[in-house]
């Protein structure tokens, strides 16, 4: 387990004196975090180090999960896509096992949640559970991870009366929040610099997943990590690729995971194998969820990183991505838009071909492509890293604490 | 950041100078109730009766939340009239507005809305944003608290600021602006109290163009201000 200091070489000792501090007007308090996975997907990524770094810095944290079948990640599966946009139509025997099963998982989680000072329950997953904590005494603040700025009526119209329940809520971006009548608050998620999936490689631990993976060191390689889901687009990226070997023999590696809490992963990974068959250029790669050092070298390896979404919440492979230095073409849509800066860091696109002609214009540039690496790198330095992340909910977490004005002094 | 007596080579005027506090601030960006804007006439009227706060944080606050440095665009207003309406003029006249210059947020809130009626009245059509690229109002909560760490004289100024977070650069040289008497930063207060690079180091500090700086510009323009005045040759 690392401690905070390691990352002094990185932020600055100043930085994490400032994380102490802040800490230091929380003592006492009880916190627990609620998500649907331990692992698999950028929350259970956060949720790992936020946890242990909270009780570092001296705040009672604990990280609790909810357990469900088949049926229950169908449904939450389905007010994911319909949140995100997608047209779903909600069924009432759908949300009879939803509730039903929070009802199982609050009968185990009732106590602690009913005890703690803030609970934060992540995406919508969970949020029944504060129906069924009708004793609670704190407060209790729902984390939204994804877009969320246009859903599916039929779920939004079920969703909204146990959201508005919570006494504030946080989004990624302005335009994923929704009329509710609370606070809402703005925190960008982050990443892990010291993380398996982040951290420095040695040559000879790139040049192993080169050789497992058959990649050819002389020819660019365009990677885009992410989970087989329709809204990372990876047939988009597979029909930009194609526009892009037209003129240039570029590799295309798209890798990613199943998570615990995504039944639908399996049918578009078939999908994109179907479409990537035949062509040895392209590497369809189903990695397990702890695989993170082999996605670490995988985009170090990486001339340019692909993120070509059509709906994302932030995007954390982005900012991994320009941790590594490496310049992003990304969907022209949600956290994408606040970390790809056109001519900076990346580009924005809106379609295959946008995604090809900014391709081949990088692949001719060399010395953009380093430009926008050491800014990109900078730019997450300062933004994106979790000191940054933890410091926020700090920030929020005092300001719950002792209410919102527009300045606080807060003791030493 | 301890004091060395022997190199102190500014000389203490009559009035006997506090060591300089050092403070820090995060901030937490909360969306306020204003509706957002989809085009400029509702832009208008959401900027006549936003909070004070949202003015503040649209101009002011941008250089500590986490975002990029727009090389282009220092407030908010400017980049949303050029990245969303595409109103290359508009931008422009709202880029150019030195928030500093008013003596209070009703006085810079007239003066956005003069440049936005003087556009409405020009233009013949209302420029629109794509409904993804709305105007979002928001405003922050700045958490303020003591380091415990203490400036003992202008020798150390130079190697106290090169360890300063973020945080701390923004409270003592923009967010003073908005509570010290005069409108300035706070070592600029602080270093009236001393005569010889003291005085020298405030010229210096009028003349830096802040506004046009990211944070970390404006830590290395002060580190090496600092080491060239009052330094001691110890700069980090």
């Amino acid at each position: 387990m690392r401690s905070l200091r390691e990352y002094e070489k990185i932020v600055g000792t100043a930085v994490l004196n400032q994380l102490e501090q802040l800490a230091g007007n929380l003592t006492g308090l009880k916190v627990v975090h609620v998500n649907s996975t331990k692992s698999g997907g950028g929350v259970a990524e956060i949720l790992a180090w936020m946890i242990p770094f909270m009780q570092e810095l001296g705040i009672e944290t604990a990280w609790e999960v909810i357990k469900g079948d088949g049926t229950f990640f169908n449904v939450t599966k389905t007010f994911h896509n319909g949140l995100q946009g997608q047209p779903v139509n909600l069924l009432p025997s759908q949300i009879k096992a939803y509730e039903q099963t929070s009802a199982e998982n609050a009968e185990r989680l009732r106590p602690i949640l009913e005890a703690a000072d803030m609970v934060f329950v992540h995406d919508p997953q969970p949020a029944f559970l504060l129906r069924l904590c009708p004793n609670r005494q704190g407060t209790w603040i729902w984390r939204c991870h994804i877009d969320a700025s246009h859903p599916s009526r039929s779920v939004w119209k079920y969703l909204r009366p146990l959201l508005e329940g919570y006494d504030a809520s946080i989004f990624s971006m302005a335009e994923f929040s929704k009329s509710l009548p609370h606070p809402q608050f703005l925190i960008a998620p982050s990443i892990d610099p010291l993380s398996e999936k982040n951290i420095e490689l040695k040559q000879r631990e790139k040049n192993e997943i080169r050789n497992r993976f058959s990649l050819d060191p002389k020819r660019p390689i365009l990677t885009q990590i992410s989970r087989y889901d329709r809204f990372k687009d990876p047939l988009g990226v597979i029909e930009g690729y194609r526009l892009i070997r037209k003129f240039t023999p570029v590799q295309l590696v798209l890798a990613g995971g199943g998570a615990d809490d995504d039944p639908e992963g399996a049918e578009v990974l078939r999908q994109v194998e179907e479409a990537a068959a035949g062509d040895p250029d392209i590497h369809v790669l189903s990695l397990p969820a702890d695989a993170h050092l082999t996605i670490n070298a995988l985009q170090r390896l990486s001339d340019i990183i692909i993120q070509k979404s059509t709906r994302e919440g932030f995007g954390l492979t982005v900012t991994e991505g320009l941790w590594k230095g490496k310049p992003v073409i990304g969907g022209d849509v949600g956290g994408i838009r606040l970390q790809v800066i056109n001519y900076h860091t990346g580009f924005l696109v809106n379609s295959p071909e946008g995604m090809s002609q900014r391709v081949r214009y990088l692949l001719n540039h060399q010395n953009m492509m380093q430009i926008m690496g050491i800014k990109g790198r900078e730019f997450v330095r300062e933004n994106f890293l979790l000191t940054r992340h933890l410091r926020e909910y700090l920030t929020l977490m005092v300001g719950l604490r002792r209410g919102f004005t527009d300045r606080l002094i807060a003791a030493a | 950041m301890t004091r060395n007596r022997e190199n102190n080579r500014s000389r203490r005027s009559k009035v006997e100078v506090t060591p300089f506090q050092i403070m820090d601030c995060a901030l937490i960006v909360r969306i306020t109730d204003q509706l957002p804007a989809l085009n400029l006439r509702e832009f208008r009227e959401r900027v006549a009766d936003c909070p004070f706060d949202s003015i503040y944080h649209h101009f002011c606050e941008t250089v500590i939340r986490p975002s990029f440095d727009d090389p282009e665009f220092h407030n908010d207003f400017a980049r949303w009239a050029r990245r969303a309406l595409h109103d290359h003029v508009l931008a422009e006249r709202l880029e150019i507005i030195n928030p500093y210059e008013f003596a209070d947020l009703e006085e810079l809130r007239k003066v956005v809305l003069d440049i936005l009626d003087d556009r409405l009245s020009e233009i013949h059509f209302i420029p629109w944003a794509l409904h993804n690229r709305q105007f979002f109002f928001h405003s922050a909560t700045t958490v303020i608290f003591d380091t415990s760490l203490t400036i003992d004289s202008p020798e150390h100024l130079c190697t106290a600021i090169s360890q300063m977070t973020t945080g701390s650069l923004y409270y003592h040289f923009w967010e003073a602006r908005r509570r010290t008497p005069e409108h300035t930063d706070d070592f600029t207060e602080w270093l009236r109290g001393w005569d010889g690079e003291g005085a020298r180091m405030i010229k210096a500090l009028s003349k830096i163009d802040f506004y046009y700086m990211s944070l970390r510009e404006l830590q290395r323009t002060l580190v090496e201000l600092s080491d060239k005045i009052c330094g001691n040759g110890a700069r980090p």
